[in-house]
């Protein structure tokens, strides 16, 4: 019961960063389908910047200035350039997924996996098996909350939806919904770095091209899933990493008798099925409406 | 004798230009404190950009405002609040999602940091100081739009407002809505707050406002003119401009500005003819575009146009939907020129002669990426089969010509819808809604939006229809126009007719009909 709990701390982490990363920007009004591709390339930084800086933390800031960089090129897309943000933000994902297999072939000279010597900290034996986790799964939960608490319970969150909802009735107070979206998508960057950096120095001290393998994407269901609420979203999030975690012991358990990529399928299954049962249970997705145009008068 | 007090407000040589259009004109006024301002002009006047610029949110390309003597910041609605401006939208901004008292904590200042009780604690005594009925509690999106209204006058009073500007308040409102409106503006005028508010009809001009200012085409015309003792034919001169007045019905101009109360006593229609449109106890499922029909009867003639009066929201919608196969009719049955189309689909339904001008004229009515030509030939192309060859060259110079007879003003066949003016666009639709084989037509608010002249070309049109035997059902939210034109109003209320009129018509009652207060 222990291993699985680890298993599900283990791949849910990064999973609810990323998800907490969708939230921020779909409260701002941007439906952010570029998540995978920034949390791949803030895994791949993490991973070169150990190798490259031999410092866990100058590799954290190298990847969370990566992610920012990223966020600030899909935020002018999409505000400045006027793209269409669904397709710029599988721009965006191409672009990571591309950009850092080159990244890894230009300075290794080789498409295999780059492992790291050491990875993020991890809690410490006073927490017995536990203890094998990295600090970002720690602090996980504080960060769960501490975005609800941004988002729901101060003028700021309020400010940010409403230039994501209503982009002009932020204008005639006096917001710049331009700009809120500029502060969302760099908090999300910032998640997204983080996101990457857990999956590929948390518990593993590896990249591996293509690692992230549909994460975003299941965190940007997630933001779905759980309607844009913080806590509903990451909430959504642990239940597609236990439904994972599930699959993982069903391949286990039942060896060759089930096929092994049906029980591969089980997470994006339970997606599609989560998603279906949320805006089915909701009446209708309210969060789809208007999706992915940016309201104005 | 001396003045007293500092005008509230001034502005000289204000111009404003959206690309090449020119939306104000060196507008130039002075404004006096602690009164009710009324601006008035038609749709196009510049009014709600005159608005606007004063609350900020555009920012003049020449100029100068000054609010109580402090030159203010163009463009920087910041500025302008601080300076103690708040601005009311026509259509409310206010995020749909949001609870009554976080639409009041966002703009507001101070409480950073929040829980949900003490927002409420907050927030409620606001409301009830303003007598707004609400629970601070309540999502924007389930109130009713007097509600709605009342919740955008207190967010723009949460902080301390000298001026308040309310852009064509009445425009969404019942006749009662209104009263109570005003009521709430008087109220306010004691508190000292100076107000503005847009208005196009000169009925309400003169019931509220101590000036006058008339905007038209960008121009100040006049103002700010005392209201006792002005004439309301005079007023409406000046609204209109004497060049298009001299060609306008008396009873149109009146229609137009709101200046009577007008009700025509002619009936074209042959009560012995068969109904073109024939309702019977129809019901459909609510939907979010609006509450289910329910049991809606009605007929109408051939040379008869039938007007829907309500409030916004109230079926309207639904009705037009329930006749064009949008939705599915639960019960009753629907017959068009005699035929039973209850379940027919809609391609069936327009070779029947039904014909729409549909609500959103950009959304439902014209692709306003595609083409004149192809935009005008659609209702053409879905009657022949699917794999016919079509010529295009034809279809222009088709197109051509009937866009002639339409007075549609445009350089190419092949240009985008979307580069026409409103009025422009309202004509293409019409060309291809009105034509020989039109038996029933229904124009869901055909003039929202246009200008006089756009707006009476509208007009003729549908009673040029009504004279070639077209039954009309015309929904609009102005009820001046609806008495004008309308040979029968029904008015609608929670997706039901509540009440039916015939010439000649007291406005009065259709507006207590509208709010379910018919005696």
């Amino acid at each position: 019961m222990e291993d699985f709990v680890i298993a599900i701390l283990r791949s849910g982490t990064p999973l609810i960063y990323v998800t907490l990363a969708g939230v921020i920007a779909q409260r701002a009004g941007i439906w952010h389908l570029g998540l995978e591709g920034l949390m791949i390339a803030g895994a791949c930084a993490t991973v070169l910047g150990i190798v490259l800086m031999q410092s866990i933390w100058l590799a954290l800031l190298g990847a969370i200035m990566v992610c920012v960089l990223g966020s600030i090129l899909f935020w002018f897309v999409v505000e400045k350039l006027k793209a269409n943000q669904i397709i710029a933000g599988l721009g965006l994902t191409g672009l990571g997924l591309g950009g850092t297999a080159l990244a890894v072939q230009s300075i290794f000279g080789t498409q295999a996996a780059v492992s790291a010597p050491f990875g993020l900290p991890r809690i410490g034996s006073a927490f017995g098996s536990f203890g094998s986790l990295s600090i970002l799964v720690l602090i996980m939960p504080i960060i769960v909350l501490a975005m609800w608490f941004m988002l729901r319970r101060t003028r700021f969150g309020l400010r940010l939806a409403a230039a994501g909802e209503h982009p002009f009735a932020a204008r005639s107070v006096g917001i710049n919904p331009a700009l809120m979206r500029l502060v969302a998508l760099i908090i999300s960057g910032v998640l997204c770095a983080l996101a990457g950096a857990e999956l590929a120095a948390g518990s593993l001290q590896i990249f591996a091209q293509n690692m992230t393998a549909g994460r975003g994407f299941m965190g940007f269901a997630a933001v779905i899933f759980g309607a844009g609420h913080p806590i509903g979203a990451a909430l959504a999030a642990l239940f597609f990493a236990i439904v994972g975690a599930l699959g993982i012991r069903a391949q286990l358990t039942f060896g060759d008798r089930v096929p092994h990529d049906l029980l591969l399928a089980l997470p994006y299954l339970a997606t599609v099925l989560g998603i279906w049962l949320s805006t089915h249970l909701r009446g209708g997705t309210k969060a789809a409406s208007g999706f992915g145009e940016l309201r104005d008068q | 004798m001396t003045k007293v007090s500092l005008p509230i407000f001034e502005c000289r040589d204000v111009t404003v230009r959206y690309g090449h259009i020119l939306a104000l004109s060196n507008v130039g006024a002075v404004f006096e404190r602690g009164v009710i301002h009324a601006v008035v002009g038609q749709n196009g006047a510049g009014k709600t950009t005159f608005a606007r610029v004063l609350a900020g949110l555009v920012r003049p390309a020449s100029g100068q405002i000054k609010i109580d003597g402090r030159p203010l910041a163009g463009g920087n609605v910041k500025d302008a609040r601080r300076s103690g401006v708040e601005l009311v939208h026509q259509s409310f901004a206010l995020p749909p999602s949001f609870t009554v008292a976080e639409a009041m904590q966002f703009g507001a200042q101070g409480g950073r940091f929040f829980t949900k009780a003490n927002l409420e604690k907050r927030w409620q005594p606001h409301l009830d100081a303003l007598d707004v009925k609400v629970s601070a509690r309540q999502r924007i999106r389930d109130l009713p739009v007097e509600t709605q209204q009342g919740v955008e006058i207190a967010r723009a009073l949460v902080s301390d407002a000298k001026l308040l500007i309310l852009d064509e308040p009445t425009a969404v409102l019942a006749p009662e809505g209104v009263e109570k409106l005003f009521d709430r503006v008087r109220r306010l005028k004691e508190r000292g707050v100076t107000v503005i508010l847009i208005l196009h009809k000169i009925r309400e001009v003169l019931a509220i406002a101590d000036t006058v200012t008339v905007l038209r085409g960008g121009k100040l015309v006049d103002g700010p003119l005392p209201c006792n003792g002005i004439d309301a034919n005079r007023l409406a001169e000046l609204i209109i401009g004497p060049a298009v007045a001299r060609n306008l019905k008396p009873e149109d101009k009146a229609a137009l500005t709101g200046a009577a109360v007008i009700s025509h006593a002619e009936q074209h229609a042959d009560i012995h003819a068969a109904p073109v449109l024939k309702m019977r106890a129809v019901s459909t499922r609510a939907d979010p575009e609006g509450p289910a029909l329910d049991g809606i009867t009605l007929d109408i003639r051939p040379g008869e146009i039938i007007g829907v009066a309500g409030v916004e929201g109230n079926g309207q919608k639904t009705l037009v939907r329930a006749i064009s196969a949008l939705t599915d009719v639960v019960n009753g049955e629907i017959s068009i020129d005699g035929t039973n189309v209850t379940r027919a689909p809609l391609a069936a339904r327009r070779a029947s002669g039904l014909r729409i001008i549909p609500f959103e004229r950009n959304v439902e009515g014209l692709s306003m990426t595609s083409s004149l030509w192809e935009n005008w030939s659609a209702r053409n192309l879905l009657q022949i089969p699917l794999l016919s060859t079509i010529s295009p060259s034809a279809i222009r110079r088709q197109c051509d010509t009937a866009l002639k007879q339409w007075d549609v003003r445009y350089s190419d066949v092949s240009q985008r819808a979307g580069s026409l003016s409103g009025g422009n666009a309202q004509k293409v639709i019409l060309s291809r809604e009105m034509d020989e084989d039109a038996r029933l037509i229904l124009a869901a608010q055909p003039t929202r939006g246009l200008d006089i002249c756009a707006t009476s070309f509208v007009w003729e049109s549908m009673r040029n229809a009504r004279a070639r035997g077209c039954g009309l059902l015309f929904i609009s939210s102005d009820l001046d126009e609806i008495l004008d034109i309308s040979d029968r109003i029904i008015v609608m209320l929670s997706g039901r007719i509540v009440a039916e009129f015939r010439p000649p018509y007291d406005l009065a009652a259709v507006g207590a009909a509208m709010t379910g207060m018919l005696r």
